[in-house]
């Protein structure tokens, strides 16, 4: 409890000179307010389940401290020593701020859907507590959460339901897909549901009218007031004239949906002009806010390649800023996997590009709206973050696991205002397997 | 291990023997009486076709020697009673005792009775790794067709639930896709789920033949695994026979089986039909039968399922000719069935389910013909036709959550929850699948002599697909896509007895031919304006297998039996063409999976000690699976446009054996114990950069690998009135733990298993009518075929047959 207030403590020094920071540019960066070198780091690998890369085979999860987490001469063994995580293919896995607790939600599977807190106690001896509880009836067996960044009290879960034509059961002219969106919030210390509200995501009827509708939801994130959750969606077209899902379109300015916190009522849906990507992630977020009050959002499937968007702490687009990774990296079709805000401006993504299956990490100043790879991850062909789902900030620095499947890898510690690179501990690997965060 | 070497140097062996053609030495002896038990003397026994033949002496008895052995026709005839044929099945170099009663010509009908079990030992020891089940005492007893064939070695019936709910076999760790159903050697997806091994009972079956690995060529589909044939009843005599059963969880069957023959002219009507019903409203709980409370948190409950109720109702006419000129079998038949399945729950039982159910017919019509040397000496002649519509409907539109009580979950609010997917299990559907279904078998066997037969065997089948979902939208229904398939397969097979019928073999080839037709509406453009159009695209594909099976007799006690095929499964739809709905783009290259497959099995026994008698059998098995149909990862799932094909990639592997011991004791007692056990491991074993995956030679998840069976029975005469008997049985089934999943943790195992279950029944004294009672899962066991959905526990039922033979 007290390492927590001093975590608030810190942050709310960290924001505070970030403050006076920016006013005062080209003075050095924010000094380094890391992790206590005891905080457990937990490291995350996905096992193969029929073909390499997969991760259908579950997961392992294994703990070191923080100070053994960077040092190179630690080595981790997340499939020969780690524990599995309860869940039948890939576990949606989250961390407690001070590293002493992982959330999980099941997916798929008998308890899919099943939330679960495990005492992280070091190496794998991780311990679930016995209460759990199962937002499946609300949320599908198979569900998408985000963690709150409200010092671990709520996580976030959403879905859409039931996709169909207005006119499915019945003579009318057709208007609409729709679906039914629920958004449910998780009591994570009390562990239990706290509320969840559901209805329906209209767009515009021009919209609707040409078969566009929200497919999916995933990435909520809370504004800075506290007061709004911002979530992101996937987007879908049928064709009105067959009823078929169109596999290309052309796609509209990217959607988020804004709800009220807490009582996630009064959704609305806000557009970009500025891209045409989806925002929901994948396996982790892509919605992060920043000291400046405004939510950065990268985007997927963008026909331009992904964008890092700004959703300022109006709750609206700013249609005046983007960073498009194509133009700015020289590559063509540049598809952010993953990414993390880490501070000051500066954020990390795992990307790929072209036809290639490859991913590179990439630097990215949102400030100055500039990105370079980061030269020093290995350069490897197997190296596949697809999966990707944990990042571990620490003061100016990123923790990211990096291992090709199949090969053995290492924590990389990503100095975001030097962008110096230091090698942390070796991840051991075995053949199809990979690596897929560090909590 | 390669298995290609094996099959040539088995097929050059099979070949040298050919060279050689000794004499064959079956005897078949027995008594003649007429219908008082008085030995008749004088009567002439001929075997069809050939001179060899004798007359019995003034105490009726008789000797024919130097019979070949296989499937045989003996004409009986003697002054003042009626000709009679019998096909018999004489084992090879074995002796046949026949006691045969001869009806006055003046009667309608003749009868003889076998000694013995022929049939099922004549393809028990032709090589084939296959396992005869015959139902005739089983059908007395309230037992379901599919607990039979899972007390079987080396067989596991999985089935999600009580009666009528989905099953999947396992036949030495091959399942799914790999193992096919006939009926009657038509593949039964002629007749689809409301006439199927779920509800057709075992009082209408004659027996089940389960081949395990390699598939003789008259079975002819691409059956990677194995194949379960399931023959109906065919008696030829005047016989009525009908049941009726009641018991737990208001299980209801009855079933009806008869047929008339007129002797003169050999027309002959057969009927069967069957009605079963149960509210399977069996009691669960354990930690998979939870209520979900409002806040999320589980109330564990024990509850009673409330949504699995099943009916369902069939029955075959067939008229026609049997035992005339011109043919030995002509029959029209009509096959007709319905069913109704509620479903409880999906792949597991922690969501309980309300509405969701399917109903099922079918309409058959078919045609059967067989004639023994037709046109010329030892051409024998068949020919199976279907003409089949199936349709079946999935019904599922409830929008709401339940609980295990059968009622609606309620949220925080108090209101009930919506389903995430919008129904029970998915999305709203009322589904409409329609099959057209043709299927043709035509069989052509020629016995050179009486060593040398060849069997020439050409299956087609084709099946037109249609659906209609009524939960979408009119535009939507115009642009649903058409699916035919047609598959064919030729199979040629030639079958020898050598060294006095000692070695007994089997060489076949199989030529298997598919085309897929696929028609999916699309809108095009022309002149600014848009319309319907269709797009049509087909496969065709096309693959041989071969095979052997060799039994070689080394004493009369001691049986060694082999057997091997390279076993094809041609791809399915889905794998070719992908599925735009889930992106998965198409792959029309895609090759059939092969699985080479051996058997290697020896039969001891029987040995007599005083009155104790013991055979054992056993079989060793691999199962080696090349060019598995996988779909790998794309790392760009995230991508909505495209993901990975299917592709020939796995590869599996199973290994293990089964063994079986029967034993008895002045044929009172009976005792039967069976085990298999095996290993199906992932044998891929390199990945791109060389390394062992951890997966390589693992269990694969999610198969039961070992488990024992056991029966006991016990048969008590003249209890309470003379000629009346009484009979006790027990089985005993043991299935071992296994992991759901390929993450080993102990969540994801199942438990150990033990099931008991005991019968008796009576048989009054004119042996008409027979009166039996069962309790099933005696000590209320939590029984698992599949993790997490949970069988019936301890049920009672009570069942009468009655049976009236000859009038």
């Amino acid at each position: 409890m007290k390492k927590q207030l001093l975590n608030i403590l810190h942050s709310c020094l960290f924001l505070s000179m970030l403050t006076f920071y920016s006013c005062n540019e080209g003075e050095s960066p924010a000094p380094d307010e890391g992790l206590d070198a005891e905080r457990w780091v937990t490291v995350a690998g996905a096992l193969m389940g029929d073909s390499p890369g997969d991760g259908n085979g579950g997961t392992q999860i294994y703990a070191v401290s923080y100070e053994d987490a960077i040092n190179p001469e630690t080595v981790i063994d997340v499939f020969e020593n780690g524990t599995p995580v309860k869940s039948n293919r890939t576990a949606r896995l989250q961390v407690s701020e001070d590293g002493n607790t992982m959330f999980n939600i099941a997916y798929a599977g008998e308890n899919g859907g099943e939330y679960a807190r495990f005492a992280v106690n070091g190496g794998g001896n991780y311990v679930q507590e016995d209460v759990t509880v199962n937002i499946s009836q609300y949320a599908g067996t198979a569900p998408r959460w985000g963690k709150l960044y409200n010092d671990d009290k709520t996580g976030i879960a959403v879905n859409i339901a039931n996709i169909a034509a207005n006119n499915a059961d019945n003579q009318d002219e057709f208007e609409y897909y729709r679906g039914t969106a629920t958004v449910l919030a998780l009591d994570l210390q009390e562990t239990l549901i706290a509320n969840y509200r559901q209805y329906e995501l209209p767009l515009t009827a021009e919209e609707e009218a040409a078969g566009h509708c929200i497919f999916r939801l995933d990435a909520p994130v809370l504004n800075q007031a506290g007061d709004k959750v911002i979530i992101g969606t996937w987007m879908r077209k049928y064709d009105p004239l067959t009823g078929e899902r169109e596999s290309e379109w052309d796609r509209l300015g990217t959607k988020s949906i804004v709800v009220n916190y807490p009582s996630l009522e009064n959704p609305t849906v806000i557009s970009s002009t500025q891209a045409f990507g989806d925002c929901s992630g994948y396996r982790s977020n892509v919605n992060y806010l920043a000291e400046d009050g405004s939510i950065y959002q990268a985007t997927q499937r963008d026909p331009n390649g992904s964008h890092i968007l700004r959703i300022t702490s109006g709750n609206e687009y700013d249609n005046t800023y983007k960073l498009s990774l194509d133009e700015t990296l020289g590559l063509e079709d540049v598809y952010i996997e993953a990414w993390k805000y880490v501070n000051n401006g500066i954020g990390y993504a795992l990307i790929r590009h072209g036809e290639s299956d490859q991913s590179y990490v990439a630097r990215l100043d949102l400030t100055n709206k500039t990105a370079s790879l980061v030269n020093e991850i290995p350069d490897d062909a197997d190296l596949s973050f697809h999966q990707y789902q944990g990042f571990l900030v620490s003061g100016n620095d990123l923790l990211i696991a990096v291992a090709p499947i199949g090969k053995d890898g290492n924590i990389y510690v990503l100095h975001s205002q030097t962008g110096e690179v230091t090698i942390g501990a070796t991840l051991k690997n075995k053949a199809g397997n990979h690596y897929i965060g560090v909590f | 291990m390669k298995l290609k070497r094996p099959i040539t140097i088995l097929l050059q062996i099979a070949l040298l023997f050919l060279i050689y053609e000794e004499i064959l030495a079956s005897v078949i002896t027995g008594k003649v009486t007429d219908s008082q038990s008085q030995p008749l003397p004088g009567v002439t026994l001929l075997i069809q076709g050939t001179t060899i033949g004798t007359i019995t002496n003034p105490e009726g008895h008789f000797e024919i020697k130097n019979v070949a052995s296989g499937r045989q026709v003996l004409i009986i005839s003697s002054l003042g009673y009626e000709r009679t044929m019998k096909e018999i099945f004489v084992p090879a170099g074995e002796t046949i005792k026949l006691d045969i009663v001869m009806r006055d010509a003046t009667s309608t009908l003749d009868e003889i009775v076998i000694e013995g079990q022929s049939i099922k030992k004549e393809l028990e020891t032709r090589g084939f790794a296959v396992h005869v089940i015959e139902t005739k005492k089983a059908s007395l007893q309230s037992v379901q067709t599919n607990d039979l064939i899972n007390r079987t070695a080396g067989v596991r019936v999985r089935q999600n639930g009580g009666i009528g709910s989905s099953v999947d076999y396992n036949l030495n760790g091959m399942s799914g896709n790999s193992v096919r159903i006939f009926i009657d050697g038509l593949p039964a997806s002629t007749y689809g789920s409301s006439f199927s091994l779920n509800s057709i009972p075992p009082a209408l079956i004659e027996r089940i033949e389960i081949y395990k690995g390699v598939i003789p060529a008259h079975l002819a589909d691409d059956a990677l695994g194995g194949a379960i044939n399931v023959i109906l009843k065919k008696s030829m005599s005047n016989n009525l026979s009908a049941s009726v059963s009641y018991g737990s969880f208001n299980t209801f069957q009855t079933n009806f089986n008869g047929l008339i023959r007129e002797s003169s002219s050999g027309f002959t009507l057969r009927a069967s039909a069957f009605y079963n019903y149960s509210d399977n409203d069996y009691e669960v709980w354990g930690k998979f039968v939870r209520n979900i409370l409002p806040n999320g948190r589980y109330d564990y409950v024990r509850a009673k399922r409330f949504n699995d109720a099943y009916k369902s109702v069939g029955g075959k006419l067939s008229v026609g000719f049997t035992s005339v000129k011109w043919a030995d079998q002509l029959f029209i038949s009509y096959t007709g069935s319905d069913d109704y399945n509620e479903i409880q729950h999906g792949t597991y039982m922690s969501i309980p389910y309300f509405g969701r159910f399917t109903t099922s017919q079918s309409h058959a019509l078919g045609l059967d013909y067989s004639k023994e040397d037709l046109f010329t000496k030892g051409l024998e002649v068949t020919f199976n036709g279907t003409l089949s519509s199936r349709g079946q409907v999935v019904n599922d539109t409830v929008r709401w959550n339940y609980n295990w009580f059968g009622e609606r979950s309620l949220g925080l609010d108090g209101k009930p929850i919506l389903r995430p997917q919008g129904a029970q299990q998915g999305a709203p559907t009322l589904n409409h699948i329609d099959r057209n279904i043709a299927t043709f078998r035509t069989g052509l066997n020629y016995r050179i002599n009486s060593q040398h037969k060849l069997i020439y065997s050409f299956t087609y089948f084709d099946i037109d697909r249609r659906q209609q979902d009524e939960m979408l939208s009119t535009v939507e229904r115009a642009f649903i896509g058409t699916r035919d398939l047609q598959k064919d397969i030729s199979s040629l097979g030639y079958e020898f007895n050598l060294f006095r019928t000692r070695l007994k073999g089997n060489l076949f080839g199989k030529y298997y031919q598919q085309r897929i037709d696929r028609m999916d509406p699309i809108l095009v453009e022309a002149n600014g304006e848009s319309f319907r159009s269709e797009d049509r695209v087909s496969s065709t594909k096309n693959t041989a297998g071969y095979g052997a099976a060799f039994s070689y007799t080394v004493s009369e006690k001691l049986l060694l039996l082999i057997s091997a095929e390279k076993a094809v499964r041609m791809p399915s739809e889905n794998e070719i063409f992908g599925s735009p709905g889930d992106n998965i783009v198409e792959n029309i290259s895609i090759n059939p999976e092969i699985s080479n497959n051996l058997n290697l099995g020896f039969q001891v026994g029987s040995f007599d000690f005083v009155d104790h008698k013991f055979s054992l059998s056993s079989t060793g098995f691999l199962r080696d699976t090349k060019d598995k149909i996988i779909q790998q990862i794309n790392p760009r799932i995230n991508d909505a446009v495209q993901t990975n094909p299917y592709e020939n990639l796995g590869k599996t592997k199973s290994i293990g054996f089964e063994a079986q011991l029967n034993y008895s004791h002045k044929d009172k007692l009976r005792a039967m114990i069976n085990l298999s056990r095996f290993n199906s491991v992932f044998n891929t074993r390199y990945d791109s950069n060389g390394n062992i995956y951890d997966n390589y030679n693992q269990q694969l998840p999610n198969e039961p690998y070992f488990n024992i069976n056991s029966t006991l029975e016990y048969a008590f005469a003249d209890v309470f009135m003379k000629e009346a008997a009484l009979n006790l049985t027990y089985y005993f089934g043991f299935v071992d733990r296994f992991y759901t999943t390929w993450l080993e943790i102990e969540d994801f195992r199942t438990p150990r298993q033990f099931v008991q279950d005991i019968g008796v029944n009576y048989a009054f004294p004119n042996k008409k009518l027979v009166i039996s009672g069962d309790v099933r899962n005696i000590f209320d066991q939590q029984v698992y075929d599949n993790f997490a959905v949970q069988k019936p526990g301890r049920a009672f039922y009570l069942k009468i047959n009655y049976t009236i033979n000859n009038f």
